[in-house]
């Protein structure tokens, strides 16, 4: 069995990256592990997971906020993406850099620049105030749809461009050969292009969700601190040595969650693969 | 054939080019800004080069630029390296437990909180220094390279593996069974296939080292800053518009490049496409880049190993942002004075290392992992009682700062070094209510704390988005004692916390600048030197002191670093001494615009000339006359809280915080619940219709 001798030996390649991880990711793994069942003067305790209870709320508006802002990406992502991948080729190659180029200017500089647009004092109530008139308010800022749009707008490229990358390579005979067959556009998209990108909208809902359910700076710019996520709270447990305890627990508990929707994200790609190769 | 033309209808167009308005609009605006005449980030006053002028003529945001721009490169090629192979290993793993295994470890940094991955990698280092008993830092390039490396490969694996699964197997399959060795199937077959996912990859990697500021914090060393890093340390105060403008130059820049590529890209061959001419090119693309990579990757080894001849004499520095004179704005620059003062008195070169950080904690986090070298630190009241009793500072010697004679007595001798032998003041300052004149009635202002809890204000109130501070706030407005261990007295605290919690407009640090100077919103409470500062930028603010305020004290110390020889140690103190002398004290002060605790200082005619310039009344609002510091510092100033009541602070926050309008927290709810249906309801549908399919075949 040749063939099976040289397909165990190609996932060699991944030592670098196991070593790697074992070092850098593992092992400081522990010390938040050891904190987190640790009372402040170091023995062994329960304590900081009983407390987490005050807690739920953050972790379930996290999950929420986050839940949506991805799906949100996803709506707004793929269309882009497809739209990225149907360009002609020169237009492409800028079209997918201008997706990520505002992401390369600081994230302070880029989010004061948001509030100056959503406040109630800011650019666009100043332009809907010249055309309607003084009374006029579209309350924007501070509101969870604030938190969410600061979320979609920072993650968005990280859902264009896997998507992108998998639409790219597509064999354009495929839909060509469904449209002889008889698909209109919409159906050819639904019934081969779509089941066909699985792979990349999984990589992308993981880089938009799995970080953005930790995200904390977001909530405090836009949302004007009103709307506590987790983040926040690691953040400001982790802000003060006598609290790395219960920081600690927190970010031990998000990452059994985060790490149990990916796995069950993960088993969907699998499914989803096989149906796409029947298709 | 390959197709040249754009596939897209009119709609899909349009609505590519509504995504990019939306998501340039924000750029427009920070590029608008950069132009602005005045220090505001929310008022536009004027076009005006400033900032691009300040830019240049400082040369510091490039320096930091440049480091950014390094560690960036550097770390995107590793880690699409690292990467790459790691996705190709994990796609031929064909144990489901490993794969899978590997894959969630691979998630880990992606979901942590930037602070824990931070935090977490700094102990490790301190750790790592310990066991094998380094005397030497081990922060520094090499340790910010691996954390950017860790947090980059899972997202270059995340952008590599759907290209593998996509690929027809067959592919492989036949180069293998035409001869070809695993490498050679690799490098024929696959690797150009997965070439897109390895540049999105990389690209995602490069993005993501450029902008971090947390992970970076905590891992770098104290010899140099990235761009992220000064711009953060610069939320003390505000965040000056010369960084848009270097935001905006890196901006145009790539754009500029991008667009020349493409153009230059287009004219030579119009006719073929992208992904041939990448198969083609892809063994000169491989081994150019294989270069470049070998190249930057010797260079910057080399860089750091022989690093240019150090000075005789370092000294490493580690103040808050924007907390010293330093040649902007035409002052004078401080750390350059004491080199050259240094040279001349001495006959020797001194190399001062300055690096920032955004709040004392941050600071004390790193010192106290031991992972650090810093020589002088700059800390607040209550961290220098907290460092001193744990052993984190060292003696100063008094015999080589004369100038501390001009220290003002009623700062000398306080809680947090009763024996006067730790710290020299620096800065000290007080909180006060700030009110937008035009909008608050000066009636409503005699009531003192309470009007933060005016219900005439409601929606315009801005307060602490930190525990200690908003706390505070609440106790000094109920006369309680803000350093109480009383559970009652902090629920009595809270209660008033969640009472005013309806008429705030929002929980804010350092945007409270942008706020308050742009009238979004008309009262908040920060610190006197702080309202000078906005009051440059919107005259209508005015500034009141409620009787029961924070005071607080930044002082100047030396960390306990047993390595340090003598001639440093002078050096160290020669420094605080030097810090007090008149040149520096008053260029620092006007800098500030905090009070100054130096008689040199006061007595100024150019400094009391210079502040009265900003505010007619800025001395008195500094320096109220008749006030007994030590009396008001001692009944009032926070001090360090232990461990149990700073947690029952923190679980209070976190409950005032969640206690959200319920309305809004159940319509989110909802959504997302839908969303889940939607998400189910799919799984079940491709369920069911596998299940017919199998039942077909």
């Amino acid at each position: 069995m040749t063939a099976t001798v040289k397909k165990s030996r190609r996932s060699l390649t991944a030592a670098p990256h196991i070593v790697w991880a074992i070092l850098f990711i593992i092992a400081p793994l522990i010390f938040v592990a050891v904190y987190s069942f640790t009372a402040s003067d170091g023995s062994f305790t329960f304590e900081n997971f009983a407390a987490l209870g005050d807690y739920t709320d953050a972790f379930v508006r996290s999950a929420s906020y986050s839940l949506i802002a991805t799906f949100i990406c996803l709506l707004i992502g793929y269309p882009l993406a497809y739209a990225i991948s149907n360009a002609a080729p020169k237009m492409q190659r800028i079209l997918i850099m201008m997706v990520m180029l505002p992401m390369w200017i600081n994230f302070l500089i880029r989010t004061y620049a948001i509030m100056k647009i959503l406040e109630d004092t800011g650019i666009i109530n100043t332009v809907l105030q010249a055309i309607f008139g003084e009374e006029f308010e579209l309350h924007m800022i501070n509101t969870p749809g604030a938190v969410i749009f600061g979320m979609v707008y920072d993650y968005l490229p990280y859902m264009v461009l896997p998507i992108y990358t998998v639409l790219q390579k597509l064999d354009p005979k495929l839909s060509e050969a469904a449209a002889d067959l008889g698909c209109n556009k919409v159906q050819t998209l639904f019934k081969v292009t779509l089941p066909l990108s699985v792979s990349g909208i999984v990589s992308g809902i993981t880089m938009v969700f799995v970080p953005s359910i930790s995200t904390f700076y977001i909530s405090q710019k836009l949302g004007g601190g009103q709307y506590l996520l987790i983040g926040d709270a690691i953040e400001t447990a982790f802000g003060n040595t006598t609290t790395y305890n219960i920081g600690a627990s927190m970010s031990l508990v998000l990452m059994i969650i985060v790490l149990l929707s990916t796995a069950i994200m993960n088993r969907f790609d699998k499914s989803e693969n096989e149906g796409g190769a029947i298709v | 054939m390959t197709r040249v033309k754009s596939k897209n209808s009119a709609i899909s167009k349009i609505y590519a080019i509504l995504i990019y308005v939306i998501l340039y609009f924000p750029i427009a605006v920070m590029i608008l800004f950069s132009f602005n005449d005045s220090k505001s980030m929310t008022n536009f006053t004027g076009f005006s080069l400033r900032w691009y002028r300040e830019l240049f003529n400082s040369g510091k945001a490039f320096e930091a630029l440049k480091y950014s721009l390094l560690i960036a490169v550097l770390s995107a090629l590793i880690s699409t390296v690292i990467g790459t192979l790691a996705a190709y290993g994990i796609f031929h793993m064909r144990s489901k437990a490993l794969k899978r295994t590997v894959q969630s470890v691979t998630d880990i940094p992606m979901m942590n909180p930037d602070i824990v991955t931070g935090i977490s990698m700094l102990l490790l280092f301190a750790f790592i220094q310990v066991i094998f008993g380094l005397q030497k830092s081990l922060l520094g390039f090499g340790t910010l390279l691996i954390a950017h490396i860790t947090f980059n490969v899972p997202y270059v694996i995340l952008s590599v593996l759907p290209k593998l699964k996509q690929m027809d197997k067959s592919l492989v399959e036949a180069a293998l069974d035409l001869g070809c060795t695993p490498a050679q199937s690799f490098f024929k077959v696959e690797f150009p296939m997965i070439t897109p996912g390895i540049i999105s990859g990389a690209i995602m990697a490069f993005t993501l080292s450029l902008d971090d500021f947390v992970i970076s914090n905590f891992t770098i060393g104290n010899t140099f800053e990235t761009l992220p890093i000064m711009i953060y340390s610069m939320t003390k105060r505000e965040v000056t518009p010369d960084m848009n403008a270097i935001c905006s130059i890196v901006f145009v820049v790539i754009f500029a490049l991008l667009l020349l590529s493409n153009i230059f890209d287009g004219s030579r061959s119009a006719a073929a496409s992208i992904t041939e001419k990448l198969r083609k090119n892809s063994k000169v693309t491989a081994i150019v880049a294989g270069c470049v990579a070998a190249v930057l990757l010797v260079g910057s080894t080399l860089l750091f190993i022989f690093a240019p001849p150090p000075a005789e004499l370092t000294l490493n520095i580690y103040n808050w942002g924007e907390y010293i004179s330093d040649g902007s704005d035409d002052s004078f620059d401080v750390i350059e004075g004491f080199e050259e003062w240094y040279e001349e008195t001495y006959g020797k070169k001194v190399k001062v290392n300055y690096t920032t950080y955004s709040s004392n904690e941050d600071m004390y986090n790193k010192i106290s992992s031991g992972a650090t070298e810093y020589d002088i630190i700059i800390p607040s009241d209550y961290m220098i009682a907290k460092m001193a009793s744990e052993g984190m500072l060292e003696k100063l010697d008094f015999s080589l700062i004369p100038n501390y004679k001009y220290i003002n007595d009623d700062l000398k001798g306080l809680y947090y070094d009763p024996d006067e032998c730790y710290s020299v003041p620096y800065t000290y300052g007080v909180f006060g209510i700030i009110y937008n004149s035009a909008k608050v009635d000066e009636a409503d202002v005699e009531a003192g704390w309470d009007l933060m809890t005016n219900p005439k204000y409601s929606g315009k109130i801005l307060q602490y988005n930190n525990p200690r501070d908003a706390f505070g706030v609440a106790m000094y407005a109920q006369n309680l004692d803000v350093n109480s261990k009383d559970r009652a007295v902090w629920q009595q605290a809270f209660d008033w916390l969640a009472k005013q919690k309806p008429m705030v407009q929002s929980y804010v640090m350092d945007e409270i600048y942008n706020k308050m100077e742009s009238g979004e919103a008309y009262i908040s409470s920060y610190y006197a030197g702080d309202f000078l500062f906005m009051y440059e930028n919107n005259e209508d603010l005015a500034f009141y002191q409620p009787e029961a305020v924070n005071y607080f004290i930044d002082a100047m110390c030396i960390t306990k670093k047993p390595t340090r020889d003598a001639e440093t140690y002078e050096l160290c103190n020669l420094f605080i001494n030097y810090m007090l002398s008149e040149e520096a004290a008053v260029a620092n002060a006007e800098m500030l615009c905090y009070a100054s605790p130096n008689s040199l200082v006061i007595e100024n005619e150019e400094y009391i000339e210079y502040m009265s310039d900003i505010h007619e009344d800025a001395m008195d609002i500094l320096y109220p006359e008749g006030l007994d510091f030590k009396a008001k510092y001692e009944q009032y100033a926070y001090l360090g809280l232990d461990a149990e009541t700073n947690k029952l602070m923190n679980s209070l926050w976190s409950q005032l915080k969640v206690s959200a309008e319920e309305d809004e927290v159940e319509i989110t709810n909802y959504i997302s619940l839908g969303i889940l249906a939607v998400i189910a309801g799919t799984a079940v549908f491709f369920f069911i219709r596998k299940k017919k399919r199998a039942k077909y075949y």
